[in-house]
């Protein structure tokens, strides 16, 4: 297997991420670019834990570094990503569903981050 | 170029085409169905290179929930199903720094590792990804379920305005509530009104009784005045219309018979009206008072009696006491109007 293709697929998944999150207005469109560049951040860790940490089976143990001679901290890794990743989303859509509540509206570019919420009627 | 290449070839090509499609597309659900498509091609290159566990959650996790949950927000955000034209910013400035990062990144990653071959490691199974999550990475993973919960608390209090809101300061500041001590007066006073007006209200109401009583008595009073009837004139009335006045009427049962069925129990008004037999006269077992008695004309005459000058008493001692006076009296009277009733009938019947 060679290892530069995951890694690239990564990359460039990440920068569509990048592209998207700057692009898009809506702010749904924005989480889910945010999720493309956790799924290639994902990738790389274990596309990581399949090459690099596979070739490390003569290195001495260090504690913080190598707690254990097992390799597979990268797709244990993975998993506590994806698990920050689903938090993450579900906190966003409660803070845009709550924001679409007060504002009837989505678009991040039209957050007035000077204003206050009581200055505005909650309607739902 | 092996078949694991091959394979991670084909499932990057499919995962950066519709990550493309997601970040570019225009019709906002669809975007959602192309992250589906994008975040199962990369669980399928997570299953290429052997992490099988995290190939699933993620299948799991980001599929099963993060993009309905996504789907969800999209449809309760009330966004059209057709394509948004609002939906971007202009593309140059977005696309020049996701290029700059795309190509900064692939070089990076491509110079660091050239196009060095790799053995794939043998894939990891759950029970060693178990392992190692409970045994090196414990704290880590407490801490993750801590968050996890915060996480949760923290998107049910953003959902509830109504959780941690804060006063607005324009708005007047609520009014103190009213001190009891110094409402009592007015409560009392109060009070004292409404006791006074419906003691009036009451007065009222017992002086209009009064009135009504007052005015009542005197149109009753000069009704009972009229001069008691002169018993004779009475008891000649009585003598000479005494018998048409309390003929039996068709249709209405006379007063005998109701008085009858009090007098003797068992006997029942219809066989009362036959002519009575002298077997069944004999059968009681004192027929020979009794059985005269029952005759209901005599009661009817006795009724004529005292009808009109006393209103009959409700207790059965007076009535059963009554046939054995009136029999004597007005036994003629009565017999000789007890033909008639069937005789009228019969004629009516033959006609």
């Amino acid at each position: 297997m060679h290892a530069v293709i995951p890694y690239v697929i990564a990359s460039l998944l990440f920068a569509l991420g990048v592209y998207g999150v700057l692009r898009r207005r809506n702010a749904i469109m924005v989480l889910m670019a945010v999720e493309l560049m956790l799924n290639a951040i994902n990738l790389i860790l274990v596309a990581a834990d399949a090459t690099v940490r596979a070739t490390l089976t003569g290195v001495q143990a260090e504690s913080w570094a190598y707690p254990v001679p097992e390799p597979k901290s990268g797709a244990i890794f993975a998993l506590f990503v994806i698990v920050l990743a689903a938090a993450e989303v579900g906190v966003g859509l409660a803070i845009v569903l709550q924001y679409y509540r007060l504002h009837r509206d989505v678009v991040i570019d039209e957050v007035g981050l000077d204003q206050h919420d009581h200055e505005k009627q909650v309607t739902g | 170029m092996t078949v694991a290449d091959a394979l991670l070839l084909a499932l990057g090509a499919i995962a950066v085409g519709s990550g493309a499609l997601v970040v570019t597309s225009s019709h906002l659900v669809r975007a959602g169905l192309y992250l589906v498509v994008s975040l199962g091609a990369t669980a399928g290159l997570y299953l290429v290179m052997g992490a099988e566990l995290v190939a699933w959650v993620q299948v799991l996790v980001y599929v099963g929930a993060v993009v309905v949950l996504l789907l969800f927000a999209v449809m309760l955000t009330r966004a059209p199903i057709g394509p948004s034209r609002d939906l971007d910013r202009p593309a140059l400035p977005a696309a020049i720094i996701g290029a700059g990062t795309g190509f900064g990144l692939t070089a990076l990653l491509a110079d660091a590792f050239r196009w060095t071959e790799f053995e794939l490691p043998p894939p990891g199974t759950a029970q060693r990804v178990g392992e190692q999550v409970f045994g090196a990475w414990v704290l880590p993973f407490e801490v993750l379920s801590i968050l996890l919960l915060s996480a949760l608390v923290g998107a049910i209090v953003l959902s509830r305005p109504d959780l941690g809101a804060r006063p607005d300061p324009a708005a007047p500041a609520p009014a103190p509530p009213p001190d009891p001590v110094d409402e009592s007066a007015e409560v009392v006073a109060r009070l004292e009104r409404i006791a006074a007006r419906q003691a009036a209200a009451q007065a009222r109401v017992r002086q209009a009784h009064a009135d009504e009583l007052a005015a009542a008595a005197a149109a009753n009073a000069p009704e009972p005045a009229p001069e008691p009837a002169d018993p004779m004139h009475r008891q000649a009335h009585d003598v000479i219309f005494g018998a048409h006045e309390n003929r039996p009427r068709v249709g209405e049962p006379a007063e005998a018979e109701v008085l009858d069925s009090r007098i003797i129990r068992g006997e029942s008004v219809v066989e009362r009206d036959e002519p009575i037999e002298p077997k069944r006269a004999i059968e009681g077992a004192r027929p020979a008072r009794s059985r005269p008695a029952i005759e209901g004309d005599v009661v009817e005459g006795e009724l004529v009696e005292d009808g009109p000058a006393n209103s009959r008493p409700a207790g059965s001692k007076p009535v059963e006491s009554r046939p054995v006076e009136g029999k004597p009296a007005e036994g003629k009277p009565a017999e000789g109007k007890r033909p008639e009733l069937p005789a009228g009938d019969d004629e009516s019947k033959e006609r």
